[in-house]
């Protein structure tokens, strides 16, 4: 459990964190995103007792920072943004020498570092030197790392940066395996990512928390805006007047239909939840099949943007002035 | 500690830099011990070769050094050893232990050459004068190393790593020179502390980022040495002279090769020794709270 509590850090003079508070349970995977400089990496390397807390207070499974560091750090496996390997080592030995230093008991050393290996599928490449590893080879090792000794909380940096899609789709099913017994915090900038294996979400905005809940309360808090795709059998006037009769539906528009017959719309959910139920009600009523109902929500892709962009002082109006400045060089 | 003292050593003999060093301080000591011990049949070896060859140590020691910390920062690998459950003391320590044993495999085969005038018929005495020598010039060699550690502390690269601790070793090296430039008088003193206050209060007044902090302290310590300069010129010329003499790192070596043993020497290098790790501790220390 990680408790930060009202964490402020200021890096030469400039804050880079501000009023920090959440609370990550036991068995969570948690991720940060946020667009880059947001504060993610800098809250990791707290958490990871690489720098102090500035003011406010980080509980690490019941220790605090900075007073139980050293009790913390021994709860924490850690791979950093650029992944802390000795370019002149094998495999093998950075592993050994990492499970040393981890202070794991030299009987079970040989054994930890084997599992680590066979978890992220390095078994192969042990006897190699880490210099001649490809990015995303030694991006695994930089996992094996945090994973040895079995830490009850692992802190990933970017774990798939520079990874192919077949590796990070690995790297997502080995965290969520991981998550059954640690608790897994994770950052990126990349919203897919996080959607796909986050319990939680921290966004994050310069330095502060946008928003935080599960990928669906997020959708919600942002005024869950579900997009209804209607395809019902019957006259295009019947179809659209029941449709429109329904109290919580807004933009109902027509869509090229497929078949003879059928008619295709849109309508968009104001007021939140789920319509899907009075639409199909409605369409009965009025004598029409309804051959295909689905919803959408509005994708994260969309929310995080729309949150970035509202914190105060953000980047939202930084890149619209960028291009101006381009299109206004382009016309001289 | 045991961990990255291993890793540390290995690190000197995965590539060529651990062999190589080992190579030109053995060769220079065996060069000297070639020329002056062995072809003019002369015993002492703490004089003919270890005193004479002192100034290569100006350019072991930056050279072995210049990595130790430096790397570790630019390739992010502190990162590893900052977040696992070591205190930075282990590391430090782990690293300059390892440092040691590098230069402790040359004073091994300097333990071979001292064995070899003992078997051509060098007397029982001069055998263990020599090996005490032997002693001091590996503790004076570890001081060293402990400050070019503390230095390679300081920055992310090895090339300024090496420059600065080979400047620093040269300066300790030519201070005995140096120093009796200001055995002139007390004026040469009170400039030399008014150096060192301005030195000291631009420390403290950038460090608090206040001028008056800043100004007050070097008024003060002004203040208190032109007192001392009017009413009592000799403590300050005497403390001038210790403050030089403690810079001058090789100068008890000199007692040793006297061929006497000489405690305060040993205690000289094992206090500078745990002087520049405590510094180099605590600026790994600092480093998380920047």
């Amino acid at each position: 459990m990680i408790e930060v509590s009202h964490l402020t850090k200021e890096y030469h003079g400039r804050p880079v964190i501000r009023d920090l508070s959440f609370t990550v349970e036991d068995g969570q995977i948690c991720g940060l995103l946020g667009p880059n400089g947001a504060g993610k990496s800098t809250i990791m390397n707290i958490l990871s007792g690489y720098l102090s807390p500035g003011e406010g207070s980080v509980t690490i499974s019941g220790h605090s920072l900075p007073q139980e560091a050293r009790e913390a750090r021994r709860c924490i496996g850690y791979l950093p943004e650029i992944p802390p390997l000795y370019p002149d080592m094998t495999v093998q030995e950075y592993l050994l020498f990492a499970a040393e230093l981890k202070k794991i008991k030299a009987s079970e050393r040989r054994e930890q570092v084997l599992r680590a290996a066979r978890r992220t599928g390095l078994e192969d490449v042990m006897p190699r030197l880490i210099r001649s590893l490809s990015k995303g080879y030694c991006q695994r090792v930089g996992i094996a790392q945090a994973l040895l000794g079995s830490p009850p909380i692992i802190i990933l940096d970017e774990p798939t940066v520079g990874l192919d899609p077949a590796q990070v789709i690995e790297i997502r099913t080995l965290i969520r395996e991981l998550a059954r017994r640690h608790t897994v915090i994770l950052s990126s900038h990349i919203l897919s990512e996080v959607q796909a294996v986050c319990d939680k979400i921290l966004v994050l905005s310069k330095g502060e928390l946008a928003a935080e809940g599960t990928p669906e309360q997020l959708s919600q808090k942002l005024g869950a805006q579900e997009i209804l795709h209607v395809t019902a059998l019957g006259s295009r006037d019947t179809v659209l007047s029941a449709v429109q009769a329904i109290p919580g539906l807004e933009e109902v528009q027509l869509e090229p239909s497929g078949g003879e017959g059928e008619v295709s719309l849109t309508a968009r959910c104001a007021a939140g939840g789920d319509q899907r139920a009075a639409v199909s009600r409605a369409l009965a009523e009025a004598g029409c099949t309804v051959i295909a109902l689905t919803s959408e929500a509005r994708s994260l892709e969309e929310i995080f943007l729309a949150l970035t962009a509202r914190a105060p002082g953000s980047g939202g109006e930084a890149p619209a002035a960028d291009e101006s400045d381009a299109s206004g060089e382009k016309e001289e | 500690m045991l961990a990255i003292f291993k890793r540390e050593f290995h690190g000197f003999f995965h590539g060529m830099m651990g062999y190589f060093l080992t190579a030109f301080l053995a060769a220079a000591s065996g060069l000297y011990f070639l020329a002056l011990n062995l072809a003019y049949g002369l015993t002492d070896f703490s004089y003919y070769t270890l005193y004479r060859t002192l100034f290569m140590l100006l350019l072991y020691i930056p050279v072995l050094t210049m990595r130790s910390l430096a790397e570790e920062r630019r390739s992010r690998t502190d990162q590893l050893l900052l977040t696992s459950p070591v205190s930075v003391w282990e590391i430090v320590l782990g690293k300059f232990f390892s440092m040691c044993a590098v230069f402790g495999l040359v004073c091994l085969v300097d333990v071979i050459m001292i064995l070899t005038l003992w078997g051509l018929g060098a007397t029982t005495s001069s055998l263990i004068a020599n090996l005490a020598g032997l002693l001091c010039y590996f503790l004076l060699g570890c001081s060293a190393i402990a400050l070019g550690e503390f230095v390679s502390g300081l920055t992310e690269s090895q090339i300024i790593a090496a420059v600065s601790s080979f400047s620093l070793l040269l300066l300790a090296y030519l201070m005995p020179s140096l120093r009796s430039m200001f055995y002139a008088g007390s004026a040469a003193s009170l400039l030399v502390f008014a150096g060192l206050s301005a030195a000291a209060a631009l420390a403290a007044g950038l460090r608090s980022r206040s001028l008056v902090l800043g100004c007050g302290i070097f008024t003060l310590l002004c203040m208190g040495l032109a007192a001392l300069f009017l009413f009592r010129s000799a403590w300050l010329i005497e403390a001038c002279s210790a403050v030089l003499e403690a810079l001058c790192l090789f100068i008890p070596f000199e007692d040793f090769v006297n061929g006497s043993f000489s405690i305060p020497a040993l205690l000289y290098y094992l206090s500078a020794i745990g002087l520049f790790l405590f510094f180099c501790g605590m600026n790994l220390e600092k480093r998380r709270w920047n």
